[in-house]
């Protein structure tokens, strides 16, 4: 564990030498997601402001779920960006064999060999809105809720990990999996608002199927009080059978792998 | 006469390898398709709950806005990308040198293929979306040709409009040599202020004002009021003057542009 650890800042540390080489770039990645989602957010705002709430859920409300989500995002975003592509730049060019003759985890060795700092954008973000949404509403900031807030952002992120990974692992099959990844990765978006908004079967699928839903919507029906019972507490088991099976998956993949030839 | 009829057997080739290219990432395109389906449900089902309880928003009732939306999505996938990363890549790559060397216009031919594409994109759109809305959000679409085919006068030249911005925009590109950071400011201006995710009319009145002074809404906002019946079709005289206005200006300044900074290039190794 210990020497997975000393390896990881290694591999940070490499990242950050070719990163600043192109401060620019390193510059403009991390405004990037800023920048979209404050288009999206000017463009809630401006709706949201004519009306004082929806079906019960306030402007500042649905900020607190937004911005929970962004922080389970960047967490996926920073660590396990990799996962999107290990078809298209490992597996299908014959990189993803020089995992396989080092003497480390091949999935380690994938998601450490590029960090993506394009997630500070999401952080910045998220806390913003978090933040934000809980001075308005006058929630409680406390050890406890920021404690429940770290809690359930890490469970967030790991789901989101989880769920890339399924479909990543795809690609020992299919040669690339970005595809796959795109259509189950998006349907996080119906996260960003309350699940009540939509018909019962996607509040369904968002909870028990791909369950983003515990990345924001329950984390911040319990914050704002809501009755939700137990399902505030699921977010942690959650993440853990996800990352279970997902591992399981990976595994699955990896004895599948057969290489590009020659 | 030769000349035209050689120019036009150019171009019918450049249609056929843009069809050709579009088709061949089967997987990828269905892919691109399925989420973008599933976020128009998930914007559906939003707009769809803040009329829950009320009956207008900013003077539009839920059917005007719901079909806005829903052509909305339809055609956002045509605008989303520009060319600020096809700038880089040419570049980048040194092909641009051999593309200023054929024997057709440059910007002509990539502006052929862009039609197509856009066209081809249309059409799938209109299938995919376009069922969701009629069988599952029972949307009613218009159905009058003649609003329809305004719609697609409209579409033309505010693509037209688009493509010409993103040539000068592109040609940003010779001199930054960077080009994520343009494409991410496009497409997060495109993304406020071309009416891709609201009506504009829901927008401030100063945000309103810069929407109208910025290209995007021509491709987007302009087009979609006129088929969601926002705009009356009386109207129609005085919006394709104004659009027919943009498109010039636009293209004379991206070819002054263009022809202006093409010789800052420096092609790597060329």
């Amino acid at each position: 564990m210990l020497r997975y650890l000393k390896l990881y800042w290694y591999f940070v540390i490499q990242r950050f030498k070719i990163l600043m080489e192109y401060r620019l770039n390193f510059f403009i990645g991390s405004i990037s997601t800023v920048l979209f989602q404050g288009a999206s957010l000017v463009a809630l705002w401006a709706v949201l402001r004519q009306v004082p709430s929806i079906q019960g859920w306030t402007f500042e409300q649905i900020l607190l779920i937004y911005g929970l989500l962004t922080l389970s995002k960047g967490i996926n975003h920073l660590f396990a960006d990799n996962l999107w592509v290990v078809g298209r730049d490992y597996i299908r060019p014959g990189q993803f064999d020089r995992f396989l003759v080092r003497p480390i985890n091949p999935l380690f060795h994938l998601l450490a060999d590029r960090i993506c700092h394009d997630a500070i954008g999401d952080f910045i973000v998220g806390l913003s809105l978090v933040s934000y949404a809980m001075v308005q509403l006058q929630l409680p900031i406390n050890l406890a809720s920021i404690g429940f807030i770290i809690l359930m952002v890490i469970s967030g992120g790991i789901i989101f990990i989880a769920l890339n990974l399924i479909t990543a692992a795809t690609s020992f099959w299919i040669m690339d999996s970005i595809a796959v990844t795109n259509v189950v990765f998006h349907t996080n978006e119906f996260a960003q608002y309350p699940l009540t908004f939509y018909h019962r079967s996607i509040g369904v699928l968002l909870t028990w199927l791909v369950p983003y839903g515990f990345a924001s919507y329950y984390p911040a029906s319990y914050l704002l009080g809501h009755e939700i019972g137990w399902m505030a507490w699921l977010a942690p088991l959650v993440a853990l059978v996800c990352i279970m099976i997902a591992y399981k998956v990976w595994l699955l993949g990896l004895r599948n792998y057969g290489s590009t030839g020659s | 006469m030769d000349k035209l009829y050689y120019r036009l057997r150019i171009y019918r080739s450049v249609v056929g390898i843009n069809i050709k290219e579009v088709l061949a990432y089967n997987f990828w395109f269905w892919s691109q398709i399925g989420a973008h389906v599933l976020l128009t449900i998930a914007y559906i089902s939003f707009w769809k709950a803040l009329y829950s309880e009320r009956d207008t928003i900013a003077g539009l009732n839920m059917q005007q806005t719901l079909t806005y939306i829903i052509l909305a999505r339809i055609v956002m996938p045509l605008v989303q990308w520009g060319y600020t990363q096809e700038f880089g890549y040419w570049i980048r790559e040194g092909t641009i040198s051999s593309e200023l060397l054929r024997p057709v216009d440059f910007q002509e031919r990539i502006y052929i293929g862009h039609l197509t594409r856009t066209f081809i994109s249309l059409a799938q759109q209109l299938i995919v979306v376009g069922s969701l809305a009629l069988f599952v959000f029972k949307i009613s679409l218009p159905t009058d040709p003649l609003v329809w085919l305004s719609f697609l006068i409209s579409l033309l030249l505010g693509c037209s409009i688009l493509f010409c911005f993103d040539w000068i925009f592109g040609c940003i590109a010779f001199y930054s040599t960077e080009v994520w950071g343009l494409q991410v400011v496009r497409g997060s201006v495109l993304l406020l202020f071309s009416g891709v995710l609201l009506p504009l009319t829901m927008l401030p009145t100063e945000l309103q004002t810069i929407a109208k002074w910025l290209p995007f809404a021509q491709s987007v906002s302009v087009p979609v009021s006129i088929l969601s019946g926002m705009t009356p079709l009386s109207e129609l005289d005085s919006i394709w003057l104004q659009q027919l206005v943009w498109l010039g200006v636009m293209f004379m300044l991206s070819r002054l542009m263009f022809n202006f900074s093409v010789r800052k290039i420096t092609v790597q190794g060329g």
